[in-house]
């Protein structure tokens, strides 16, 4: 499917299917086209070209029947701030066709469900973003919809708030909703999808389970940081010698003097720099192995810097 | 979704204050200033205050109006709109219930206008019908200006933009028509404008409704008006109703 922006071509030739029960995520960086991807499938916007089937329906030409079986939580939190949480909840009930008593139950379960109980009667304007972002994902749900669509749920939220809000992620997997995740974060993605699908500039990059995807984009990373920055060129000239590796392998940060390098044998690389430095007397603050960036995992993946 | 706007306002009663408090003030003033003018060239005789006040009660619709404007462009840039679009609701619900909040204020404002009329002088001769009629009439003609300040709002999309550009022609509205002065002490080049304008119609009819005479010809003007500005401007807005694409 195509979507155009006047010149620039948001979506170009995307394909990908969502198994019944299964989440499927889609990674990208800011401008590769998720949102524009959410939004067509929510029925919000339409593509220019190409079909989009959701659920069986073409959401063209049967927009309704589409939207009667998919919530939707998007970036800007789908609420009204003035209203009580639990009104909000009611309104969304009565609008997808639920009757007044059967959406107040809906509504305290899922208050419940989310651990809004006590927010229910205070105006949307007076919660915390993490507060907003759950109640906007039982609005979602308050029509049991086939398919949930998410788009970034937990960007911008503080860590705490980002656990409480994979805490309901995880039960709703376990509850084995379908679900479609936008992301910026190879953590999120890594931590609940069945699929993933990485997609680059309007196009999808690479497609697998997270097992597959992290078997290509490689091993983790090892990061150094010196105590003293004006050593880092003398530090990777160690680290190249004694573990002989091509200097191209060693990416120097000068500034901050902070050295990363592909751990290919994990702890093992690790102990191994670790030793290379000290041996040359070169002091260390902090060594430490994480996962590839979005950035290094992209470009593992697309051969471009995200 | 008209229960959702009321709600809001039940909550908030200090945002009750203006679109209650202001018509009466301008009715005050109006009346003070212009009320003993001794202009009686009109229909029937009478005072000039019996003349201005119908005139004052259809201003207000049209002041009160452009606000439904600005109100409907600040929903639809919002994710609340984008979730309503998400939903199986029909796109015509946003502004119908908006109109139907619209609906019950303009209403409430016209009672408390007639109840200030009366205090000030001003009597509706034709019993509980006439003051029914009256508030339907200030009623539809304030939703159909609110629906074109809808269309309009959408169209612009610029929320400062629209304030302005909504707000100052519909002060412009009421002066060049019935509501202040007949037709006939209008500038010349006025007097057709004025005579189209369905102010004109509208304060004529409140007019009739009050003193009760006939009115059947400005029933038809403004039943054509009304219903010609809620149906294109409403279909219109309805249609701009989209996601920014």
């Amino acid at each position: 499917m195509i979507k155009a922006f006047g010149q620039v071509s948001a979506l170009n030739g995307v394909d990908l299917t969502v198994g019944s029960g299964d989440l499927a995520a889609l990674l990208g960086p800011n401008g590769a086209g998720k949102t524009t991807l959410v939004r067509i499938i929510a029925t919000l916007t339409r593509p220019d070209a190409g079909r989009v089937r959701v659920l069986g329906y073409d959401v063209a030409a049967q927009p309704a029947q589409v939207r009667a079986r998919i919530g939707l939580t998007g970036q800007y939190a789908g609420l009204d701030e003035e209203l009580h949480g639990r009104d909000n909840l009611v309104l969304i009930g009565r609008l997808g066709g639920l009757q007044r008593r059967q959406a107040r139950q809906r509504a305290a379960e899922l208050a419940g469900t989310f651990g809004l109980a006590d927010a229910m009667d205070r105006p949307v304007r007076t919660y915390s973003g993490g507060m907003r972002r759950r109640l906007d994902l039982a609005a979602s749900l308050m029509n049991h919809p086939t398919l949930l669509v998410l788009d970034e749920p937990t960007t911008g939220l503080d860590p705490v708030s980002r656990q409480q809000l994979w805490a309901a992620l995880a039960g709703l997997r376990a509850h084995g909703t379908t679900m479609l995740l936008t992301t910026q974060y190879l953590e999120e993605a890594d931590r609940f999808a069945d699929v993933v699908h990485v997609l680059d500039r309007g196009r999808i990059a690479a497609s697998g389970t997270p097992a597959q995807l992290k078997a290509r984009v490689g091993s983790r990373v090892a990061e150094i940081r010196l105590t003293d920055p004006a050593d880092a060129a003398g530090a990777a000239r160690a680290l190249a010698r004694r573990l002989s590796l091509p200097a191209g392998e060693i990416r120097t940060e000068i500034g901050a003097g902070r050295l990363t390098l592909t751990a290919h044998d994990g702890p093992v690389t690790l102990l191994a720099a670790a030793a290379a430095l000290q041996a040359d007397g070169i002091g260390v603050d902090d060594l430490s192995l994480r996962q590839p960036s979005l950035d290094e995992a992209f470009l593992a993946l697309t051969g471009v810097a995200a | 979704m008209a229960g959702r706007q009321l709600r809001v306002l039940r909550m908030n009663p200090g945002r009750l204050i203006y679109p209650l408090v202001q018509p009466l003030v301008l009715l005050v003033l109006f009346v003070s200033v212009l009320g003993n003018l001794a202009i009686a060239r009109q229909a029937g005789g009478g005072s000039y205050r019996e003349f201005l006040i119908p005139g004052i009660i259809i201003q207000n619709a049209a002041l009160t109006a452009p606000a439904t404007g600005l109100a409907l462009l600040r929903d639809a840039g919002s994710g609340l709109a984008d979730r309503f679009r998400s939903l199986p609701m029909s796109r015509a619900a946003v502004l119908v219930g908006r109109l139907a909040s619209d609906a019950a204020i303009l209403a409430v404002q016209a009672v408390l206008l007639l109840g200030a009329a009366e205090l000030l002088g001003f009597r509706v001769r034709t019993g509980l019908a006439g003051l029914a009629g009256v508030v339907a009439v200030a009623v539809t003609f304030g939703l159909a200006i609110a629906t074109v300040s809808a269309w309009l709002a959408l169209l612009i999309e610029d929320a400062e933009t629209a304030e302005r550009v909504l707000f100052f022609p519909a002060i412009a509205i009421a002066f060049v028509s019935s509501a202040f002065a007949p037709v006939g002490e209008l500038a010349a080049w006025m007097q057709p404008i004025a005579r189209a304008n369905p102010v004109t119609a509208a304060a004529g009819l409140v007019r009739s409704l009050a003193s009760g005479t006939p009115a059947s010809g400005q029933l038809l003007q403004l039943g054509c008006w009304v219903t010609a500005l809620l149906l294109v401007p409403g279909i219109l807005a309805v249609r701009r109703w989209q996601a920014p694409s």
